[in-house]
């Protein structure tokens, strides 16, 4: 079973490839202590069953009506 | 202060006063008393004075004055302001040119009369609640210089609490009008999602970004936000709505049932923050608590739609300049910019999910009542907070009692109050939420608090 920091890391660090980011070791560090806070945070909201009538609104401007 | 905003509108009205002789004290007032605070990053005085003289030509000629005339006003610097490069707290946006037009709110406070003194400090881009900027300085809490004034609109929020000016504008997205009121004792307004326009300020997370005002009455909050009204279709999410005015001294309607926030929300408060809520709430006649159950989902939710929305806006200048962003919260923006799809998809189901729930809490009250910050104002530069015995980041996580109630949208007011325990002159705020659109809700429950002087901004 892979560690889930080693994932959290090879996730970061691809990401940022992907995205055009060039940074030092110690920025990437960084930044994957922060990506890890928040998919910490993203993943309580990962688990809810929620219906299609949940899906964001769309339509011309795609933005939430309260 | 010399006066409150309406107060000042009258005097002019009636002659007692010229918005020349206002504008003159007023920047009397910034010159004393900014240097402490670091309130301003720019100032516009010369357009005050054409504003001002235009308001005292219109009186010697015999017109009628606007509800705001000659009233000294002053906006975040992420507003749009004619002349003025909008800065929206970065230095990476230093080198822009000038705006070559007013934001819309700024022209709807030129329309009702207002006086603008200049542009206020916030936080980098708006990423953050502290107000502690490394390139333009931190705005220092008026109550005590060595705290925080909050964020990220502080230096909206300080300024009222000094009584440099009655009045400013803020933006809220995750609770930056609602923090900085609780931590410097004035009273804030962040309305509906897509009440006001958003038309020429500068963007942080367009599906969470709100804009209000700040002032040291409810009268004049009220007021301020009576003026700001309008449909502006340049804002796509502008709702196309006719203004609904509140007028001065709102009243709370016999029988409005108000509801204590518990759950998630007492959870998050401390001491200080749970005694303003009593205070509150006895002079509501509020004894019925209420639970919003997804509450850590909406927190959850928009703490993911801010990084994913956020981190994309700034995407490829952080990619080349990178240096130049805010140390305290660069690294987190990229990090935004790298979360997936997926969880931001899910994050709008839930934040649609929780707004359901809220509404369904709107049948059994008319008004809902909770903490607008954890705690007082920490003490500048400090790393992490604890609260209720959990230690976490100060930056990210001071407005977790506001985030769940702007990621759906709902109106609050938030009103300053002073629990005092153990002698400590601080202020803690309340956030008064109603349904959507109920904003006059929201400024009549605390005007309830104000009149019974429980809430209220001490110079």
């Amino acid at each position: 079973m892979s560690d889930p920091t080693d994932s959290m890391v090879t996730y970061v660090r691809a990401a940022l490839a992907l995205q055009g980011y060039d940074f030092s070791e110690e920025r990437i560090a960084e930044i994957t202590q922060q990506f890890t806070r928040i998919e910490s945070i993203a993943r309580t909201i990962l688990p809810p069953e929620v219906g299609a009538d949940a899906e964001p609104d769309r339509g011309p401007a795609a933005v939430f009506r309260p | 202060m010399n006066g409150a905003a309406l107060d000042i509108a009258r005097q002019i009205r009636s002659g007692e006063r010229t918005a020349a002789s206002v504008l003159a004290e007023t920047c009397a007032r910034i010159e004393a008393r900014d240097a402490a605070l670091n309130c301003f990053t720019a100032r516009t005085f010369e357009r005050a004075q054409r504003e001002a003289a235009a308001i005292d030509a219109r009186r010697s000629r015999g017109e009628s004055l606007p509800p705001l005339a000659g009233v000294p006003y002053a906006v975040k610097n992420l507003f749009d302001v004619a002349g003025v490069t909008t800065l929206a707290g970065a230095k990476v946006n230093a080198d822009n040119p000038a705006a070559a037009a007013d934001a819309y709110l700024v022209s709807r406070m030129q329309e009702a009369g207002a006086v603008l003194m200049g542009a206020l400090n916030m936080d980098e881009h708006a990423y953050g609640f502290t107000c502690e900027n490394t390139h333009y300085g931190a705005t220092r809490n008026p109550h005590d210089l060595a705290r925080v004034s909050g964020g990220s609109s502080g230096g909206s929020a300080a300024a009222v609490a000094a009584g440099i000016v009655p009045v400013t504008l803020g933006s809220d997205t995750s609770g930056s009008i609602r923090v900085p009121a609780s931590f410097c004792g004035v009273f804030g307004l962040k309305p509906t999602y897509a009440r006001l326009s958003r038309s020429g300020c500068f963007p942080f997370v367009d599906s969470l970004d709100h804009v209000g005002p700040f002032a040291a009455t409810v009268d004049d909050l009220a007021a301020t936000y009576d003026a700001l009204q309008g449909r502006d279709a340049r804002d796509h999410a502008c709702a196309q709505r006719d203004i609904e005015f509140v007028g001065e001294t709102p009243m709370l309607p016999a029988g409005t049932r108000v509801g204590i926030l518990g759950g998630w929300f007492q959870d998050w408060a401390g001491p200080a923050a749970r005694r303003a809520v009593q205070m509150a709430a006895a002079a509501l006649g509020a004894t019925q608590w209420c639970e919003l159950q997804s509450a850590a989902f909406a927190r959850a939710a928009a703490f993911v739609i801010t990084g994913a929305e956020g981190g994309a806006l700034h995407r490829e200048k952080l990619k080349a300049r990178y240096d130049e962003f805010e140390p305290a919260s660069r690294d987190r923006l990229v990090a935004g910019s790298l979360i997936p799809a997926s969880w931001l998809i899910q994050a709008q189901r839930v934040r649609k999910m929780a707004h359901a729930e809220a509404l369904q809490l709107f049948d059994r009250f008319d008004v809902l009542l909770a903490a607008a910050a954890p705690d007082y104002a920490p003490l500048i530069g400090a790393e992490t907070f604890t609260i209720n015995g959990r230690t976490v980041p100060t930056r990210a996580t001071l407005g977790v009692l506001t985030q769940p109630i702007s990621c759906i949208g709902l109106p609050a007011c938030a009103a300053p109050l002073w629990p005092e325990p153990e002698g400590i002159n601080l202020p803690v705020g309340v956030q008064l939420i109603a349904a959507p659109w109920r904003e006059d809700l929201c400024l009549a429950a605390a005007a309830v608090l104000e009149r019974a002087g429980v809430s209220r901004v001490r110079g």
